[in-house]
């Protein structure tokens, strides 16, 4: 098997599927267009193709040189190497931070951003390990009033209210709060 | 010229309202160019509206103005938190952040000044110079076949830089191609790739993609790196470069502004490209590759003097055809019809002080990235005081707000933070995101000029190659992916 790790298997079997997966979602749009020969799956399919080729090239290298740098590459950052996950709270870290902006992009459309906010700062912060929670709070409200002057009294920049109650009511109340201050002008 | 020159300065400096607009303009695309999550874009985005209470030559120069300063202002983010701007400062993040991590962000930012200012100039005064000429050669010369070639070698370039192997650079750049294909197609307008998700008939928008794969996959390494115990706080250091140190980079900053010139002239290209070529030839060129991606200031030099010298090279096609070079110049046409006006050959007979006006105040707003970048630079440094469990919260919000407010789709947040966790995984794993945001950048654009110029030869490709700058360009990717590949074929250097 040459050099080959169990994580070179996996990136090899990830690119296939991706190619397999668009290469069967190209049918779906497989129709001609009348002033171009090639269609609308010419231009994906290739690219696909070509993905097939590298992949197979990518394979080849990992065979032969394992995780070898090529000579002769530039730009490579040094620092974005995996870190060792020795404990288990490393593990729950990690995708505590990965998890919770996704779940903060959930709430937006039900929640809202004026309602969810403070408690994703808070949360981020209490992530990234800090346990003062007065720091907490003061940072929080610095930074959510932050945003709220820029993005909502200065730029009016539209930003997600919510659909559901109570946070929509929420939402509804800071943006009349806005607009008597607006008034106030 | 140089009449016309000082009507225009008069006119900007004579009228006060004019002359605080221009401040407007530098300050507000420095500041949103340097905040991580929003960008120039953004800032001109939510000005646009407003620009029909103002002259038509007020709203026009004010937008060239944050072109210059914004493309400039992107370049404080990728040096200090590895968090470009804007796509143009991409490459000034390769070798900008490693010096940040040295202690030697002063002489990195105080390299972006002085190149941003010396590259926009530069352009600013060829601008002026050659607008008309310019424009006729390319309308003559420069067609779809040449833009698509262009694109194949701008690909080649990215797929050569960043990744571990010349197959990893290609794997980033064909994801990004492959992304760039969700949507509709640029041809016959039918929907692709949108998975059951009506909001993708649009496409993948670059902006929260950027974001994602950028600011919020730095994020995550920053996290993981905290998690893990690895984490190096990056060390402030405000020493600026000597000029001696500069003036040993001249000949890349020639270099870069001519490549940042032919970049930025070609419709639908601009600065993006300049700066990845810029870069990619600096590597070329250089007698110590090794030393680029570590921390070498010719990398930071050679990729901000290509993208400013972009931004006076972009007007060329804008104001003489009529054809925007990117999203900015795209919202410049907008400014020019509403107020009853089309960008076109037209206007430099029916609005020269117009004209004139604009093009006085992108070479003084280039200059004036000199003074102000200077204090603001130094203002900026001290982010990097900031602990960064309390950066980490703001970046995240800048930009989702900055995601969300392109389209108004949570969708856009969601992908923002789905291209983070797919960057992060890449990035650990080798592979280059510069190379997929470019890839997801031209590949609408390659495909479009792709289909336009094979319906022009009759799907006749030798034809291509009868083209001279077409067949120059196409050559030029071959030979660089040739060598790529040579060089994977031979053992390699060293454990990663």
């Amino acid at each position: 098997m040459g050099k080959l790790t169990k994580s070179h298997m996996i990136e090899t079997a990830v690119w296939l599927l991706i190619a397999i997966i668009f290469f069967g979602f190209t049918f779906e749009f497989n129709q001609p267009i009348e002033i171009y020969i090639f269609g609308a799956t010419g231009w994906p399919r290739v690219v696909i193709g070509l993905m097939l080729i590298v992949t197979i090239g990518n394979f080849y290298h990992h065979l032969k040189y394992g995780s070898t740098i090529q000579a002769g590459r530039v730009g490579i950052a040094d620092d974005d190497e995996a870190g060792s996950y020795d404990n288990l709270a490393a593990v729950i870290k990690v995708l505590a931070v990965l998890g919770t902006p996704f779940l903060f992009a959930l709430s937006l459309k039900p929640v809202g951003f004026y309602f969810a906010t403070p408690f994703f700062i808070a949360l981020i912060i209490v992530i990234f390990g800090e346990r003062r929670w007065k720091w907490i709070l003061c940072i929080t409200a610095l930074i959510y009033g932050l945003l709220l002057g820029l993005f909502m009294v200065v730029l009016n920049a539209p930003l997600p209210q919510g659909n559901t109650s109570p946070f929509y009511d929420y939402s509804a109340l800071i943006l009349r709060l806005n607009n008597d201050l607006q008034q106030l002008w | 010229m140089i009449e016309n020159f000082i009507a225009g300065s008069s006119a900007l400096f004579g009228d006060p309202f004019t002359l605080a607009i221009f401040f407007f303009g530098v300050i507000g695309g420095m500041l949103f160019g340097a905040i991580p999550g929003v960008s120039m874009l953004t800032l001109a985005a939510i000005l646009l509206p407003f620009t029909s209470d103002l002259s038509p030559a007020q709203g026009v120069m004010l937008f060239a103005v944050i072109y210059c300063t914004g493309t400039y202002g992107g370049a404080i983010t990728a040096i200090l938190f590895n968090i470009p701007g804007a796509p143009e400062n991409a490459p000034t993040a390769f070798d900008g952040y490693p010096m940040t991590k040295q202690g030697k962000s002063g002489k990195a930012v105080g390299a972006a000044v002085l190149c941003s200012a010396i590259g926009g100039v530069a352009s600013a005064l060829v601008m002026m110079a050659a607008t008309q000429p310019l424009a006729t050669w390319a309308i003559r010369n420069i067609g779809p076949p040449e833009i698509f070639a262009l694109v194949f070698f701008g690909l080649a370039v990215a797929s050569s830089v960043g990744g571990r192997t010349i197959w990893k650079g290609w794997l980033s750049v064909l994801l990004g191609l492959l992304i760039a294909t969700i949507g509709q197609d640029p041809v016959g307008g039918i929907n692709r790739f949108n998975f059951g998700f009506a909001d993708l008939a649009a496409g993948i928008a670059f902006v929260p993609a950027i974001l994602g794969f950028f600011a919020v996959s730095e994020i995550f390494v920053q996290a993981e790196k905290r998690a893990t115990g690895t984490f190096n706080a990056p060390k402030v250091g405000m020493s600026f470069p000597t000029l001696f140190e500069l003036w040993a980079q001249k000949i890349a900053v020639l270099r870069s502004i001519l490549v940042g010139f032919f970049c930025g002239i070609l419709p639908g290209i601009g600065a993006t490209l300049a700066a990845f070529m810029g870069y990619g030839e600096a590597v070329r060129w250089s007698k110590d590759k090794e030393s680029f991606g570590k921390g070498n200031i010719e990398g930071v030099i050679s990729s901000e003097t290509a993208n400013n010298a972009a931004t006076g090279a972009a007007m060329i096609p804008l104001l003489a055809l009529g054809l925007p070079g990117g999203a900015l110049t795209a919202m410049m046409v907008a400014v020019f019809q509403m107020h009853d006006l089309e960008p076109g050959p037209l206007v430099f007979y029916n609005s020269p002080d117009l004209i004139w006006v604009v093009f006085a105040a992108m070479f003084y707003a280039n200059l004036s990235i000199l003074f102000v970048g200077v204090l603001e630079t130094k203002t900026i440094l001290y982010l990097l005081k900031i602990p960064f469990q309390f950066l980490a919260p703001l970046i995240l919000l800048l930009a989702s707000i900055g995601a969300y407010i392109g389209r108004g789709l949570v969708l856009d947040v969601m992908v923002m933070f789905l291209a983070g966790i797919i960057g992060f995984l890449l990035r650990r794993s080798g592979y280059s995101i510069p190379g997929i945001v470019l890839g997801i950048i031209l590949g609408k654009i390659g495909e479009q000029n792709f289909a336009q110029g094979m319906q022009m030869v009759h799907y006749d490709i030798v034809a291509y190659f009868s083209r001279p700058i077409c067949s120059l360009l196409i050559l030029a990717g071959v030979l660089t992916l040739g060598v790529g590949v040579y060089q994977a074929l031979r053992a390699p250097a060293k454990k990663a």
